[in-house]
Parts: C-alpha cells; structure tokens; sequence
C-alpha cells in the first residue's frame, strides 16, 4: 500500500495533494467543479490568501480606529464611569401593575392572537405572539392545512415594521400636521363635496387586495359616487393566467396546481416554489413528493423539468434545467404542446400548425421531446406551470397543455373567482390626461415609485390638483401628493382577506395603533358615506354576509380564533377547454422568438426576493437577508452570465499578479469581475440601456442564467425611504412596462469605469470542496441505498464511536461512548437528549428561517460596511454550493450550466464540541441534554470558540448593534445612544439581548426548550410525567419552514420524529470524521434525472467533482473507469 | 565601615510581603463579605408607597399567597394585584382609612401603584415561579417568612450560590403540595423532610437542572 493510501486510510487529508490539486485546477487539467463562489473556483491568489486565513479579515480585526486611539477612547470612558460612581447604588425600580387587571392578561405568559398577512393575492395565515400585547414574533397558523404553519420570509418580518422609527406618525397636510378630527372633517366633507355630482372627478388608486370588506366598501363608494373611477395597480401583477383561462373559459377561474398529485412536473420560467403566488401550499406539497426516508419508496419521488432564464430557487430544485431567454419560452411551449399532440395522437393539424409557428428549437428539440415524453407517459400525473410574467398566449397553451395532459381537477384544479371590475393604471393616467380628475386618493401601494415606465405616473400625479395619499410611509408618491393620511400597520388593524384558494382569514389587531395612524376600513367607510366607520363593525358584517346560510350562532368569535372559515374557499369547477379558441389560438399566435444576443440583450425584470417589489425596503431584517442564489445582502445587481461577461471582455481567468493588479486598479477596474478583495466583492459597474433610458448598476456573475439575458430585481434604489433602504441598491423600474414588464428585450450594456463594493456572504466561511453536501441520483440509491456512508473522510477513518459504533442512536446520545475521542467525553444525564435532522432534499433556500431566527432570537443587524467585514449576525445561514457541469466542454472558467445545492448551516451542537474545549472561561459549555451553551455573562470575547469552529457558525457582537445607532458602532462607549426604542418593543423577553464583546450563536432555540419542559412539569404536578412530548417544541427555523426539512427534537426516545429521520440511510454530519459527533445531522439530496434526456447525468456533478477529488483513492491517471466501479460501494469495507 | 543598614532591616522584605498578603486577605475578605449578594441584598427593606402589612392580611385574615399573587402558578412572574383586587375588600372595609387613599385613587384614575421592587434576578437570569411552586418548592424557600413581616424584606440572598444550593439538593427543600403556600409548615424533624424530600424527588422525577441553560437562555 502506498503512502497515499496510508494517509487515507487514517482519515488525514494529504496537504501536499490539495495543493497540487489545486494547482493543477488552475491549468485546468482537473476540472474543479464544487465551489462556493467564482473566485474559489479561479483560485485567484486574493482567495488563496482568503481561504488560508480562515476568517474574512473583517470579522477578526478591529478596523477604522487604531489600536492607540482605540486606548485613548478606552481610558476616557473609564475615567468618566468612576466620575459618578452611580454604579454603587442600587438603583430603586417600580411594579407598576394594572388598576384594574384585565381578563385573560398573565404577566410573562405571551397571547396568541390569530390574524392574517395581507399580501394582494394571497393573504397568509398567521398566528402572532404577544407579551403584554405588544407583538413580537410571527408564525404561520398551523391549523390551516394547505399552508402547514409555515411562512414566508417577508411574512416574518412584517412585525419589524410595526415597530419602525421611520413610519408616519402623523397625518399631514404638505407641511403641517393635521389632527384626528380635522383628517375626519376633510374625509367626509371631501366624500360630501363629491356625492353632489355623483362623484365627478374623484378617482382612486388602490392596490390589489383580497379582503371581501374592502371590496363591499368599494362598491358602497361606487354605489355613493356612481361616476368615480376606481382603479388597482400592483407593480409586479400576477393575472395573466386567470386573463388566459378567461379567455378560454369564458369565465374569471384562478388555476391552483395541485403538487401533491404532480408526479412529472414542467415549470415553465416560473418559480412556484419562492415567488409565485400560493408558494408556500406549492412548496409543502412540493416537499411531500420529494421526501424520501428509504431506497423502498424513493421510487415515489416526483420529477421536476425546469425551463429558465434566470437562476431560480426553484430552478436549484429541479432535475432536468433548460437555460434559454424567456423570449424563446413561446416557441418552447408551442412545441412541448405540439409534441404531447403527437405523442397522444390528436389534432395533427394543430400540432403541425404549432411547429409551424414555433419554428426550429434547435439543440433543444432533443431535450423537450424527452421532457414531453415523460409528462404524456404519467398523463393525469403530470403537470405544467408557467410563470406569470409570460405572455397571455403562452398561459392559454399552458391551460390546454395540462388538459391533453389529463391534469384538469387532478394535477391543477380550477377556482371560480369572483368577479371584480376595477381599472387599470393606464385607464387613470388616461382620465387625468383628458382633464377629468380632480381629486386622486391614493390608497396604499407606491405608484410615483414602481408605476411602469409607460404610464408616466409622476408627471400624471402632478397635474391632478387635489392629491390625497394614504400610506404607512412618507414615499416618493407622498412627496407628490397634498395630503398624506398615515395608515396603520395590519397588526394594529381590522381586515380581511382570502388565502389564495379563497378560504376566508381574518385581519385582528392586537395592539393599539402606536401612533395616529387610520385603518383601511375606517378610511373607505368615512369616503363611502358609512353611519358606521368602526372597521370591526364592517368585518363582522362581511362576514355574516359571507355565512348567512350557514347558522352559526358565535362564528364570528370562533373565526377570530381559528384564524380562518373552514370550506370558504373558491368552488372548484371542473371543465374541457374550447378546442376552437385554442385553434384560433394557434393560428393567431404571434411570437417573437428571435433570439437575444449581445447586442440586444433580453432583460428579465423579477420582484426582488426580499425586499419584493420595494414596500419593504426599510426592513432591516430582509436588507440583511442575503439573496439565495447571489448572496448579495443590501443591493441588487445586474446578473449576467458568464458567457456575457467573457464577451463583454471580462476574463474570469486573469491571474491576478500584484502588477495586473495594480494595472487594473490604474486603468480598467472593471476587468475585475465578481472579484473579491478579501471578502468584499468589488464589481464593476455598467449602464444597462434600453432605447434612451439608462439605468447604472453593478453586475454579478450568476452561473446558469441564459447567455443573453441579465436579470435585475426591482424594489431598490428608492428615492425617499427611511433610515434603513436609503441609499440601497439601484432602481430598475425605468425598464419596467408595457405588456410584458417582466422581459425587456433590446438593451445593451457598456461599462463606465467605476466600481462598486457589495456586501456579499457568498465567499465567507468556505468550506473548500469536501464531501459537505452528499448528493446521488435516485437510481444509485436505489442500487446502492448506502452510498451516503461511503463519502467523505470518516468512510475511510476508524469509526468515531470506536467499538460502539453499531449501538443505536438512542444509545449513542444517553451514553456518549467514548470511541476514538481524546476529548473526555461529558456525560448527559438529562433523560431527553436533543437533536436535528435537517432535508437537503426538500430545502428550497427560501431564507424564511433565517429571519425566523433573527426575530425570535432577537438577532441584530449590522449593516452593509459590517457586512462587508464579515460581521453578520445570522445565527442561521443557507450556504450555497454550485457544481459545474460543463466545464471541460466550453473550455470556459465558469460553467454556464451548474447544479446547485443549498444547506442552512447553524450551530450542531456537537457532543464533542471543539470551542468549549479552548473556552479560557467556561463560557460555553454542555448542558444535560446534550446542547452546547453559550453563557453570555462567563464570556470574555476571546473568539477562541469561534477560532476553533470547524463550521463556523459562532457569531462575536463586534459592537453594541443593539444599543447604538447604526453607523456608530465604531466609536464605542461615546457611540450615540438609539435615539428611537421603538425596536426593542420588538425584543424576545425570553432571550437575553447581548452586548458588545461577547460571542453568540444558534441555541436550538432555548427558551422554547425551557418554556416546554417548564409546562410539561407544571402539567405533571406531584406525577413524574415529566418528559416533554414530541412535537411541542418547535424552533423557531422548524415552524416557518413551508417544506419541513428542519425537524427537531428528543434523539433519545426511538418513537420521536428526529429519531426517525436520523434512522434514515440518508443520514450524515457534516465534518464527522472530525469526531465532534453533531447533534445537527443532515439527509443527503436525492436528484431524479431521466435516462433519456440529452443532460442526463449518471450522479450529480457535485458527487462527480466529489469522487474525482477526494473520492475513494481514486488516482489522477485511472479516473474515469475507477469511479464508476468504486462508487457502486467496492473497495469499501470497514478499514 | 559600619553597616548601614541595621541587622532588622533584613526582615523588611519579608514582613512588606506579609503585609501585602495581610492587605489582600482583607481586601478579599471584604469583598466576599460586603460585595455579595449576602449583604448587598438581604435585608433590603424600601419604604413601600401603601404600608401593606402581610402579617396583617396572612396570619390574622387568613389570606391565600395566590388571592393577591394571582397567577404565581401559571406564570414565569408572580403578579402584585391589581388596585382592584384590594378593593374587593376594601370597598367595604376600612373603606375611608386614609391608608388606603392611594388604592383608592388608583383604583378611580386608572393609574398604577409605584410599588418598590424589592426581589429582583438580573436580566440574565429566566426565573419561573410557576414551575417551582408546582413541584413543591414553597414561597418561604425564597422569600423567607413573608407571613410574618410587617414590611417585606429581602431575607434570602438569591445569589447563584443561593440557587445551585436548593438544585443540588432539591430534597431539602421538596415539600407536599398542599403545603406549598403554607409558609409556617415544617417536616417533623430535619432528617423527616431529607428523608420524605428524597422520596418525593425520586417519585416525581424532579430534575432540577444544573446546566447554565436552566437558567440562562
């Protein structure tokens, strides 16, 4: 045996291999396929540097102030603490209880109140904790089925606007303030003044809303002011599909896609899973085709062809990826209908006419015929979904698609919507323009901000004389506008709405307005004319309007309650498409299928997945939040592919040399691409110019778009905004409009010279390539159901468990065998022993447990400068991974066409936890039950524990974020003091808000540990009934998670749901041959390719670079005919 | 040449270094003494803004712990009543004492009564009074002998030493519950209440935790 072999078989990574690894890499003899970012994959010698630092420089230095003045700061604040000695007193502090105490109201036990988040299609059911009813924390209301308790990102963080310093707190009249009574005189003089001419030039604008009271109002407004012209605008709109099956139907019908019968599945540019709306009953039931506990039922498993222009999440999820220009989607589904026409052997006529209008695919045919091959062979289990930014023509083939397809009341279901009639944008700006406007109310929503570029909304708002805004911020439209009314927040409001299958939620207020804010309701009421302005006394009418045949005698109460109507939703119609329309259709059907090229760049326009489109710019938490896919956190950018950016005459390849480098900073720094300069990403900025308008931007490189288009996202770049968005990102509404918005066609791009710093998480905390994310295709799982076992290092060391190994995890977690550890293992006596288990298979990368975490655990942000040094404060983060496929064959850096895979990565509370063995103070330690601890009061700030990390996931509160305005944190003790407290309303009393200098990380969600076992022990009483049941702690990352792929809990009793999924084949840890035995364990993905298609691949192409670098003693001259062999599992006993 | 130095001075160095230590031992000892919890705390007695007298209301009108502090078996925190829940009574009696005229006024105006903290934990530290009494810890562990002050003070030192005392050795303190808000009750003899308290921690499985996550989060 070789001394390669020897070295392997002692589980020690040869350092010497690495390096000629990595060396050969860059001569591109070996193709480096698993990285973290581009500049890993270039192993530029900036990320050499990066990698064998281990920390970004940022999150260990101290910057902006030397270390002399840093002491001179230091000694003045000491001097001036011994000044008073206030310290020595104690200090005389009150009980201030209730005069009269209110019903149901415990002091320290929190209130759930039921309500819903309006969004305009979807309202998404929540259930909101109150302490001493201020709201603190948001979750999804699990008795709602489809939506399983979980949110959306943007959901979780609403409770952070409730409490933002940067809301309007009074209404106004351009400067002045106007008081209750005078907003109320104006309301009603204004609905009087106009219901004498029937309410001739009073136009309003509101945005879209599912609430059945706001739609009774509008028409009580209308029936008031019959000649008022009431129009709906939402920027990023979603009805095109419901306009196509209008079209084909003959009547308004909203199709729901019904994922958990979907065995085949064909998405159509359309990310179901993140942004469409209803994507969290996608993305669960999604989740429940895809989970796979053993090899005997991994054949359930359903399959998802993905057809994109841009990166999705959902395009991350898929087993088949087909990058192509959206503009190019027609001609793709005309064909995909042509060929399931042929296959079925129908309609030869039109499927030849399809062809005919389609015109050649190309390199693609191949591809789609496979795909349609594959939908038609599961007909009635298949399903096609098309994203709403595509043409109307292209969601009426759809319609038709899944009807061949047999999915009609199966695969997709057909709601029958209520018919509303409200006017568009362009029919508002149209009325101003021939005069007959004079006053405009402006119901919520940003038009001078996010109208498209074709409806010149700000020069209309301008000539209208009286304009009244109603808006929880001042905004850009404020700014236009005579009146601006504040709005409140929906947690300080009545309302209602629909989820969107229709079922009725209510909208509760569970604190009283903070500030002299109106409601919605109240506002419409007092314009309509109404007696009664009480929006409570309006939502209780609709809903007995809405239950009257029903008698329920307290159903009002129950529905507040139960957080929703059970079977209120849409009627579901079953129905046959009108094959003439569709002939028509198909005769009719113009495409524009050029192709886009450099010269006339297609560009797609998606609303942001934080921020969406704008109106929550000012969140903290979501600015923080880093994208999915680029990382990026407080910006966008403009996205191109590698291929643009060769062209554009960027070489990813430069070698930059301390001359070259020099010579780019001198003459052409934006040759620098997605080039990180210790951390910071530092790109270069463009115009992106379409016919005479010109929008600058940074770009990012973003692996597997289509060549020729660049994606932007909308909602940055505001002009008036609070404290937090101002001055992020940058404005692409100027190319947003007309038919389409979502695709832009003709644009170029021209550099400008300059660059631009971005706060990018992507290449921080690198984890260089090792067998981190396990993946196998289905089949070789199938075969070979252990194949998890036989990647990364500890395949081939001695078990970590020693002779114990074959014990059973339940033994393993009570007994904690010493194994091969040097580490005196601690003994946990508590009888329940906690654990994770986290799904790579169902993660979908949403980010919505990051802000879960951040809300529940109090998480501070930091800002874009302290994101750039490393600094962030997420306790949880999704660590994304590309593989490349077609690397070898381009001759290309970058590959066009990755898989990628992301895995949230969070404390794993190793039984053997490396940081509490060079903890100097006992700072953080085990507890009984077998979580690592953290005691912020032991700790010194050492940053030994983080040092020591091999995950690193510990977090070092580099400054007082929590006490001092941002911006500054640098000067310490003389920092300002937060002038505004209205953040800590938001605070978590159950978690300790920590200081400066003190380390911080996930802790399994502590306090819902302690609250469950305080409860089951107060339950128990003088019994020993005092084991917590399974399921009734839920972190805070496992309840909003739509997929389920987080689960938690007691590792010790065999029955529990972790238990089960750890039992898994599946199961691994990450890094576990370092014997630090993670209570956090993970399932590896399983893709399911098909055979046929022209992509197929026989493993994943992270499992290929997997095997080919580190696999199985496989030797640089045997590669190819080895792995194959080897990873079927021989050559792979116990060493 | 004569010394200089006569021949004592050769002990100076070492009684400096006995002083030093003598020094230090009484700083130390000083510390330990005056700067702990045990002298800081205990006895804290402020002036309280209504003179409520619990031995009054205990002992001679023969109040329950829990008809003033509500939701002390429910809730992390034991409530102070409500002005109301003194006038339940107070309507009636001693309805004009001049006493009670901030409890009436509170009662009318809505505002609350500045009662004085007098027991407090740091921020840092998560106490539930309703997981303690549950389990047969008694009021009395804590507060001290609350039925028979005038005024409350502060009578135990409620340092962590104070609490990994009782959570080391619960049985010493395990009492039935029934006897939980009876203040002045007592196992027969010491031995009794080791003896019946190890009994009760084994029968109902108390596991008072000892990790800095029972407490700390």
């Amino acid at each position: 045996m070789g001394s390669k072999c020897a070295l392997k078989l002692f589980g020690m990574p040869s350092v010497k291999k690495n390096k000629q690894n990595a060396s050969e890499a860059r001569q591109g003899k070996l193709g480096r396929r698993y990285w973290k970012s581009l500049d890993e994959l270039a192993q530029t010698p900036n990320f050499r540097q990066w990698v064998e630092r281990e920390f970004p420089q940022g999150a260990s230095e101290l910057e902006g102030t030397n270390r002399r003045h840093f002491l001179k700061i230091m000694a003045a604040s000491f001097g001036v603490a011994g000044l008073g000695l206030s310290g020595c007193r104690r200090p005389e502090q009150y009980i201030l209880p209730h005069s009269k105490q209110p019903e149901l109201d415990i002091p320290g036990v929190p209130i759930n109140y039921a309500t819903s988040f309006p969004r305009s299609r979807d309202n998404i059911p929540l259930v909101v904790e109150t302490h001493q009813h201020r709201p603190t924390k948001i979750e999804g209301n699990g008795a709602y089925e489809p939506y399983r308790g979980a949110t959306d990102l943007q959901a979780q963080s609403s409770v952070l606007d409730l409490y933002d310093p940067d809301r309007v707190k009074q209404s106004s009249r351009r400067t002045t303030t106007l008081s209750r009574a005078q907003v109320n005189d104006f309301l009603s003089s204004l609905s009087r003044k106009h219901e004498a001419t029937g309410g001739q030039g009073i136009a309003f604008l509101a945005e879209g809303s599912t609430s059945p009271t706001r739609e009774r109002l509008v028409s009580e407004i209308k029936k008031r002011l019959p000649r008022a012209l009431w129009a709906e605008f939402d920027p990023v709109d979603h009805d095109r599909s419901e306009i196509a099956a209008e079209r084909l139907f003959g009547r308004r019908l909203r199709p729901l896609p019904n994922l958990q019968k979907a065995k085949r599945i064909l998405s159509l540019d359309c990310d179901f899973l993140n942004s469409e709306p209803g994507h969290l009953r996608n993305a669960a039931d999604y989740a429940s085709t895809r989970r796979v506990n053993s090899h005997q039922e991994a054949g359930k498993m359903s399959r998802l062809y993905q057809v994109e222009s841009t990166f999705s999440s959902t395009g991350m999820m898929a087993d088949h990826r087909l990058r192509i220009s959206s503009s190019r989607i027609g001609s793709i589904t005309a064909h995909l209908v042509a060929e399931i026409l042929d296959l079925t052997h129908r309609e030869s006529y039109l499927s030849q006419l399809l062809r005919k209008k389609a015109g050649d695919l190309g390199k693609n045919e191949d591809w789609l015929k496979n795909c349609a091959k594959d939908l038609v062979n599961h007909s009635g289990k298949s399903l096609v979904v098309v994203g709403g930014h595509l043409p109307i023509a292209i969601h009426e083939l759809v319609h038709f698609a899944n009807e061949l397809l047999d999915g009609l009341g199966k695969t997709v279901e057909y709601l029958e919507m209520p018919k509303t009639e409200a006017a568009s944008i362009y029919d508002l700006v149209d009325a101003i323009d021939r005069g007959r406007v004079e006053t405009l109310i402006v119901l919520g929503g940003n038009p001078a901000y996010n109208a498209p570029y074709d409806a010149n909304w700000k020069d209309a708002q301008r000539k209208v004389s009286e304009v009244v805004r109603f808006g929880y911020y001042f905004d850009e439209t404020s700014l236009l506008a005579e009146y601006h009314i504040a709005a409140t927040h929906y947690l300080e409001s009545w309302g209602d709405g629909r989820t969107f299958d229709g079922t009725l939620v209510p909208v509760q207020p569970m604190i009283h307005p903070l500030f002299d804010g109106y409601q919605e309701i109240e506002v419409m009421a007092r314009l309509a004319g109404s007696k009664e302005i009480d929006p409570y006394f309006h939502v209780s009418k609709t809903f007995k309007s809405v239950t009257e045949n029903s008698n329920s005698g307290n159903g009002f109460e129950k529905f507040l309650s139960d957080g929703y109507l059970p079977n209120s939703g849409y009627e579901s119609v079953l129905l046959n498409a009108n094959l003439n329309r569709i002939r028509k259709i198909a005769s009719s059907f113009q495409l524009d299928d050029t192709a886009p090229s450099i010269e006339d760049l297609e560009v797609r326009i998606d609303p942001d997945s934080r921020v969406n489109d704008g109106r929550f710019n000012n969140n903290g938490w979501l600015q923080e939040c880093p994208d999915p896919l680029t990382k990026i956190t407080w910006d966008n950018a403009i996205l191109v592919s590698p291929r643009l950016a060769l062209e554009l005459g960027y070489d990813p390849d430069t070698d930059r040399s301390p001359v070259t480098k020099i010579f780019d900073s001198f003459i052409a720094s934006s040759r620098r691409y997605n080039q990180f300069e210790q951390g910071r990403e530092v790109a270069p900025m463009v115009a992106l110019t379409i016919d005479n308008t010109t929008v600058e931007g940074p770009i990012h490189i973003h692996p597997g778009m289509a060549d020729y288009t660049v994606a932007v996202s909308l909602g940055y770049g505001r002009e008036k905004v609070g404290r937090v968005g101002n001055g992020t990102g940058f404005n692409f509404y100027p190319f947003f409009g007309g038919k389409t918005p979502g695709i832009a066609r003709g644009a170029k791009i021209d550099l400008t010279g300059h660059s631009y710093l971005l706060a990018n998480t992507q290449e921080h905390w690198s984890m260089e390539g090792r067998a981190i994310i396990r993946e196998g295709n289905l089949k070789e799982f199938e075969e070979n159901h252990d194949f998890v076992e036989t990647m990364g290092i500890e395949s081939h060391s001695p078990p970590v468990y020693g002779k114990d190994k074959n014990l059973s995890q339940q033994a393993k977690a009570l007994n904690q065998p010493r194994g091969e550890s040097l580490y005196k293992t601690p003994t946990f006596g508590g009888a329940q022993q906690w654990g994770m288990s986290i799904d790579l298979n169902t993660c979908t990368g949403c980010n919505a447990c990051v802000i879960a975490c951040q809300s529940e655990n109090s998480i501070p942000i930091v800002g874009k400068d302290q994101v750039t040094r490393g600094r962030e404060m997420h306790w949880i983060r999704l660590d994304r991974y590309y593989a490349g496929g077609d690397l070898d064959k381009s001759k290309e850096t970058i590959p066009n066409d990755p898989q990628v895979t992301v895995q949230p990565m969070l404390c794993q509370h190793c039984e053997t936890a490396p940081c509490e063995q060079v903890c100097p103070v006992n700072a953080t330690v085990h507890d009984e039950e077998g979580l690592n601890v953290m005691a912020y009061n032991r700790c010194v700030g050492t940053r030994y524990c983080s040092n020591n990390c091999p995950y690193k996931v510990r977090r070092f509160n580099f400054f007082d974020w929590n006490k001092r305005e941002i911006g500054e944190a640098y000067k310490g003790p003389m920092g300002k003091i937060a002038t505004s407290d209205l953040g800590e309303l938001q605070k978590n009393p159950d978690v300790t808000v920590r200081m400066r200098g003190v380390m911080e990380k996930c802790t399994f969600c502590q306090q819902r540990i302690q609250e469950a076992k305080i409860k089951q022990k107060v339950k128990a009483r003088d019994s020993n009934d005092v084991k917590v049941p399974d399921g009734a702690i839920k972190t805070a990352c496992e309840q909003v998670c739509p997929t389920d792929s987080i689960v938690f809990g007691d590792v010790a009793d065999p029955e529990s749901r972790v238990s089960k999924r750890k039992k898994s084949e599946l199961d691994y840890s990450v890094l576990g041959y370092l014997n630090t035995r993670p209570r956090t364990t993970y399932l590896a993905r399983i893709r399911n390719p098909n055979p046929e298609m022209p992509d197929y691949h026989e493993y994943p192409l992270s499992r290929m670079e997997y095997e080919e670098k580190s696999g199985h003693g496989v030797h640089e001259s045997d590669q190819g005919q080895s792995f194959e062999k080897l990873s079927k599992g021989n050559g792979h006993g116990d060493h | 040449m004569a010394n200089i130095f006569p021949k004592w001075a050769n002990t100076i160095p070492l009684q400096v270094l006995l002083g030093f230590l003598l020094l230090g031992g009484v700083i130390s000892a000083g510390i330990t003494y005056y700067a702990t919890p045990k002298y800081t705390r205990v006895g804290y007695q402020p002036k309280q803004p209504v003179a409520f007298d619990h031995h009054l209301h205990v002992e001679q009108v023969g109040l329950d712990c829990r008809y003033c502090h509500t939701f002390v078996d429910r809730s992390e925190h034991s409530n102070v009543p409500d002005a109301g829940t003194c006038m339940n009574c107070h309507s009636m009696i001693k309805s004009n004492s001049p006493a009670l005229a901030l409890i009436r006024e509170s009662y009318s105006s809505g505002e609350p009564i500045p009662w004085v903290r007098v027991h407090k934990t740091p921020d840092y530290v998560f106490f539930n009074h309703s997981v303690h009494v549950n389990r047969g810890i008694s009021c009395v562990e804590c507060h001290g002998q609350v039925n028979r002050m005038k005024e409350v003070y502060h009578a135990k030192s409620l340092g962590m030493a104070f609490c990994l005392d009782c959570h080391r050795h619960p049985d010493k303190a395990v009492r039935p519950l029934d006897k939980v808000y009876d203040l002045d009750w007592k196992a027969t003899s010491v031995n009794a209440q080791i003896e019946e308290g190890s009994e009760r921690v084994m029968k109902w499985e108390v596991n008072a935790p000892l990790s800095c996550s029972g407490c700390h989060r």
